[in-house]
């Protein structure tokens, strides 16, 4: 236990009034890993996702990344930590074009932007629509842009709110190869899916949430065989 | 289309344009040069409501505020404390834009309607305070600021023109800048911009401070030109609703569509209101609600929709 995980939440409470959206959760997230965020509609996947990038702030406890703590600080400071969302509902900038869509988060020298925006097209096979509005493109397109924006300003942490969900099985294949190739690169990925084959297929580690509460964490094959998930998650 | 745009031909046509505009005091009459005046005051006014409203979609009904302040702290200066125009113009923009910092500050955290309610809320405040009488002393109160600069009318007309070159300069060097991609991804998705590493706060805070300068700038050459500022003059809601139609009318978050629009505008009223005295208010208002349901996007939004102009951010 030297080495410090690349996120770290501890004992995170959320309440929505009365409700608890998460109820004392914690777990760690090592650098480098796949791991896959399920558990039924309402267990508090979207609201972890919203604390960690601190468009929701905790009640309680504590969110660190890197070692770091990065409770209470706002978006664009923990975006520029290294941490990078994509959002269930797609939310690219519409009435701007693809490149634009991606220049606009880039940092620095001009044309280092521009070649960078070129290359992540590329990388999403993009390149040919980079003037065209990115409400022109399909949704699983959208997807894709929306990817390639997280990894215009160099995010460590990705997390992706049901990538797989609403495309077409090619563009999933290649979303998830896409996904492998930039965790063989370095990137560590959060993924919430509600298809389990998808989790099953592609993450190392799952955690399971439920009300709020961590309900197993582990391999994907230990988390799928814990009998309290398998009761709320399939109905058994 | 694009050779026009970036070519020499085009550059001969703004050389040439811009030739004629600074000639024009010399052959023209009064009635033409207080004409061409009021347009270029409304196309600062215009642009600098775009500049921020049209790239970030806040929508600002306190642009007489803007206004107004200058306005008043220029005429102020030049009318009390016998400044030369050409200095109190800056302090009152000066003055206005950097109060306009903390004020956005403020309201900034605003979204939508109660944003929009809140800047007519601080212009109708701010015109009440100057119209008290415990600050009579200082602003005359409602009597009002009756003033004589001494600038000649071709000076303020090449003033107001440099203005206007300037801003329309600094419109199109934003809009097509990341800065006003960043102001246009606020206008998108605030929240996305947010945590994509966008500062949104600090970009709004700029982008309104420096609509208020321009604005203000305008607004201390407007009320040098009428010689005359008293609270309801200088904050009517007419100074706000006036550039604002003029931007949809031209096309709202473009570089030319402010301009083009108060310049349309002005001659249309001009127009309309030299032939038809008794109706003009009637047929200006009912053209206003044809032009904004058929053209929505304003003229140069429709012109790059219809495939006339190239879909850049450049114009």
């Amino acid at each position: 236990m030297t080495k410090e995980p690349l996120l770290r939440i501890d004992d995170v409470v959320k309440k929505f009034g009365e409700v608890a959206a998460l109820d004392h959760c914690s777990f760690d997230i090592e650098q480098g890993s796949i791991t896959g965020l399920i558990g039924p509609n309402g267990a508090g996947k979207t609201t972890l996702f919203n604390l960690i990038t601190g468009v929701l702030q905790p009640d309680s406890g504590h969110v660190f990344f890197k070692g770091e703590e990065i409770t209470g600080k706002k978006p664009y400071e923990i975006a520029r930590k290294g941490v990078g969302r994509t959002y269930q509902i797609i939310r690219i900038f519409p009435k701007m074009t693809l490149l634009e869509n991606l220049i606009v988060v880039g940092k620095g020298r001009e044309r280092k932007v521009m070649e960078r925006a070129m290359e992540l097209l590329h990388l999403v096979r993009l390149s040919e629509k980079k003037d065209d509005y990115a409400s022109d493109l399909s949704f699983g397109q959208q997807k894709l842009l929306s990817l390639a924006q997280v990894l215009m300003f160099d995010a460590e942490l990705i997390l992706l709110d049901e990538p797989a969900a609403g495309i077409n099985p090619t563009l999933q294949n290649e979303l998830m190869a896409l996904i492998h190739r930039l965790n063989e690169g370095g990137k560590t990925f959060i993924i919430v899916e509600h298809d389990m084959s998808v989790i099953m297929n592609h993450c190392q580690n799952a955690i399971a949430l439920n009300y709020g509460q961590k309900i197993a964490e582990g391999s994907c094959s230990l988390v799928q065989q814990d009998e309290r998930l398998l009761e709320h998650y399939f109905g058994r | 289309m694009k050779d026009l745009i970036g070519g020499h031909k085009t550059w001969l046509g703004i050389a040439i344009l811009m030739a004629f505009l600074i000639s024009i005091p010399f052959f023209a009459s009064d009635y033409w040069m207080t004409l061409l005046v009021l347009i270029l005051i409304y196309t600062v006014y215009a642009s600098g409501w775009n500049l921020f409203s049209g790239l970030t979609g806040y929508t600002n009904l306190g642009l007489a505020w803007f206004i107004g302040v200058s306005g008043y702290v220029s005429s102020l200066l030049i009318a009390d404390h016998k400044f030369f125009w050409l200095f109190a113009w800056p302090i009152g923009a000066l003055f206005v834009g950097i109060v306009s910092i903390g004020v956005g500050y403020i309201l900034l955290r605003i979204k939508g309607v109660y944003f929009a309610i809140s800047m007519v809320a601080l212009t109708e405040g701010t015109r009440e305070l100057i119209g008290t009488e415990y600050l009579e002393p200082i602003t005359h109160g409602g009597k009002g600021v009756p003033f004589v600069a001494g600038i000649s009318l071709s000076a303020l007309y090449w003033s107001v023109l440099l203005l206007a070159l300037i801003t329309v300069i600094i419109c199109y060097k934003i809009t097509s800048s990341k800065f006003g991609l960043r102001l246009i991804a606020i206008r998108e998705d605030e929240q996305a911009a947010e945590t994509l590493g966008i500062h949104t706060t600090r970009e709004k805070i700029i982008a309104f401070a420096l609509s208020a300068f321009l604005t203000g700038l305008a607004g201390a050459i407007h009320f040098t030109y009428q010689n005359y500022i008293d609270p309801s003059f200088g904050f009517t809601i007419h100074l706000t609703l006036t550039p604002i139609v003029m931007t949809l009318f031209g096309g709202v978050g473009t570089v030319f569509g402010p301009a083009i629009g108060a310049t349309l505008f002005t001659f249309i009223h001009e127009i309309l209101w030299a032939e038809l005295t008794i109706l003009y208010m009637a047929i200006f208002g009912a053209i206003l609600i044809a032009l904004i349901l058929f053209f929505p996007q304003g003229l140069l939004g429709w012109m790059k929709e219809k495939g006339i102009l190239p879909r850049i951010r450049k114009i």
